[in-house]
């Protein structure tokens, strides 16, 4: 039933972004397709392909910190926390169907933009290799993990209707203006997501993926997620 | 067989800083019985009732529930399967419709009662299709208490159950708080509706900055507790009438009103030896009782 509850609650932020993150990006990809300008293989990619990368990597990260926009803290402010914390669920299970819930969802967010965009690319007559769409939902999913880890950690610290994902936003473009640019660009999960390390800018785009970042992401979100959970097993309401 | 205690505290405390939410409070609650949970504002019912449910933990003290620990986590988690309880604000979640709400409750306890939960939905004319945050504060309060009872929880507790419902509600209110007591389940409730406690409550608890005060039976008040005005030729002194049963002494003038829980003859005997002109001896209220009490301890408190 809690799934149920998470559903409900979530549904339309998520229907809503979901529609929004597979028409722009696809639409992107078609309206440059049908345009008059001609690009080679390589051009298409990066400055058509990689750009509703980029538009889905903004659309997925405000998309993931409205979508976390929950759980005990607001239903302290908003007053529906004492009917919740009646309910014979610990807090910790409560967190987890939230954390998983939204994971599910968060990842849905990632797989179907991209997977529609290269479908409207291959099927447009652009010829483009199924591992470019695969590198970018890991880069998306394996980064926004971070994102949505703060945004869960954010809404599981911070108290208020709409203090928690206003805190997640500050973060994230403390990333894009601090990180983002100049030599700690390779600590920027912002960079990270879009790839143009990884992805772009070379005759042949994909140089590999990288795990150990990869690694380090997962890492950094199994910790801040523990730390919610915990965070919210000690909170008094 | 003797019934244990629904809710027992020991020496239960809560503080805030350098604020003492609640002090030392020992509490026993009855099975099967209805115990209103009296107080003014700030004197530390909905703590106590959040620690019961463990919302908050007590800073020190004991307390159990239907037998398990308050303070242990998961001991907490079985409590709550037994126990049915409606918060002071009655916030439900309002992107549900009532059906879904209903729904919702319904999958978290294996006692629930479809039946009673359509008949109780008809009764407070909930319609099913409406949404949460459409409804008005008087019908969200009949929801929050709809998805209490329709199981049969072994305790009921509620923080403030009339507020915001018009009179037909409020009456709707007791008799189903009435109706519960009767199938079993003990109800421990807080109100600042005196009137509507001393209509249906078996037992009161009255605390005050934190501290129980009294814990009697509504019986008790009924056939013990006498107020004794009496009137004097000159001034009288308090101290002379501090007997044994004498909950409380107030002196106005030549006038002198005593609130006595027993003694009562001896009391008035006290008054004829110091010479009383008139001595009335009436029943107590509730409210009386309640009054006096807080009036009497808040200045011994500080």
């Amino acid at each position: 039933m809690l799934w149920y509850k998470a559903w409900l609650e979530t549904r339309s932020r998520f229907l809503i972004s979901l529609l929004g993150m597979v028409i722009l990006p696809c639409y992107l990809v078609f309206d440059e397709n049908r345009g008059p300008k001609q690009y080679t293989p390589d051009d298409w990619y990066n400055h058509v392909f990689h750009n509703g990368h980029g538009l889905i990597v903004i659309m997925w990260l405000a998309a993931v910190i409205l979508l976390m926009m929950g759980g005990l803290l607001r239903e302290k402010a908003n007053g529906t926390a004492a009917f919740t914390l009646a309910l014979p669920v610990s807090r910790a299970h409560q967190m987890l169907v939230r954390i998983l819930s939204g994971f599910g969802q968060t990842m849905t967010l990632a797989v179907v933009p991209c997977s529609a965009m290269y479908l409207v690319a291959i099927t447009t007559g652009r010829d483009t290799p199924v591992s470019h769409a695969l590198s970018h939902v890991v880069l998306l999913c394996a980064g926004g993990l971070v994102f949505f880890s703060v945004a869960v950690f954010s809404s599981s610290v911070v108290e208020g209707e709409y203090t928690a994902p206003a805190v997640a936003f500050g973060l994230l473009f403390a990333d894009i203006a601090v990180l983002g640019q100049g030599r700690y660009q390779a600590y920027s999960i912002w960079k990270f997501m879009l790839g143009n390390e990884y992805l772009d800018r070379a005759p042949q785009p994909l140089t590999g993926i990288p795990w150990p970042h990869v690694a380090a992401n997962v890492l950094i979100a199994v910790l801040l997620l523990a730390a919610s959970i915990r965070a919210i097993q000690r909170r008094e309401f | 067989m003797i019934d244990l205690p629904v809710i027992q505290t020991h020496r239960l405390c809560k503080s805030y800083g350098r604020t003492d939410a609640v002090r030392d409070l020992s509490l026993s609650v009855g099975a099967g019985r209805m115990t209103g949970f009296l107080g003014r504002n700030g004197a530390g019912k909905s703590t106590t009732i959040k620690m019961l449910t463990g919302m908050i933990r007590p800073t020190s003290g004991e307390g159990s529930v239907l037998g398990e620990r308050i303070g242990d986590s998961e001991e907490n988690v079985q409590l709550r399967r037994r126990v049915a309880y409606v918060s002071e604000d009655k916030r439900l979640y309002g992107y549900m419709t009532v059906a879904q709400m209903i729904r919702f409750t319904s999958g978290f306890y294996s006692d629930w009662r479809p039946d009673t939960a359509e008949f109780l939905r008809c009764k407070y004319e909930l319609p099913a299709d409406r949404k949460v945050k459409a409804l008005s504060k008087g019908m969200r309060t009949k929801l929050a208490l709809l998805l209490a009872i329709a199981r049969q929880p072994a305790l009921l507790i509620l923080d403030e159950p009339s507020e915001g419902l018009d009179p037909v509600g409020v009456e709707q209110l007791l008799e189903s708080l009435v109706t519960q007591c009767g199938e079993g389940t003990a109800v421990f409730f807080s109100s600042h509706q005196i009137e509507e406690v001393e209509r249906i409550a078996d037992q009161v608890c009255i605390v005050e900055q934190g501290r129980l005060l009294k814990d009697v039976s509504l019986d008790d008040i009924r056939q013990c507790y006498r107020r004794i005005d009496l009137v004097f030729p000159t001034q009288p002194h308090e101290r002379d009438f501090r007997l044994e049963g004498v909950e409380s002494v107030q002196t106005s003038g030549h006038q002198m009103r005593i609130l006595a829980s027993g003694n009562v003859n001896e009391v008035i005997e006290r008054g004829h030896a110091f010479h009383a002109s008139e001595v009335d001896v009436a029943p107590v209220s509730l409210r009386e009782m309640f009054l006096s009490t807080i009036q009497e301890n808040s200045h011994a408190l500080v």
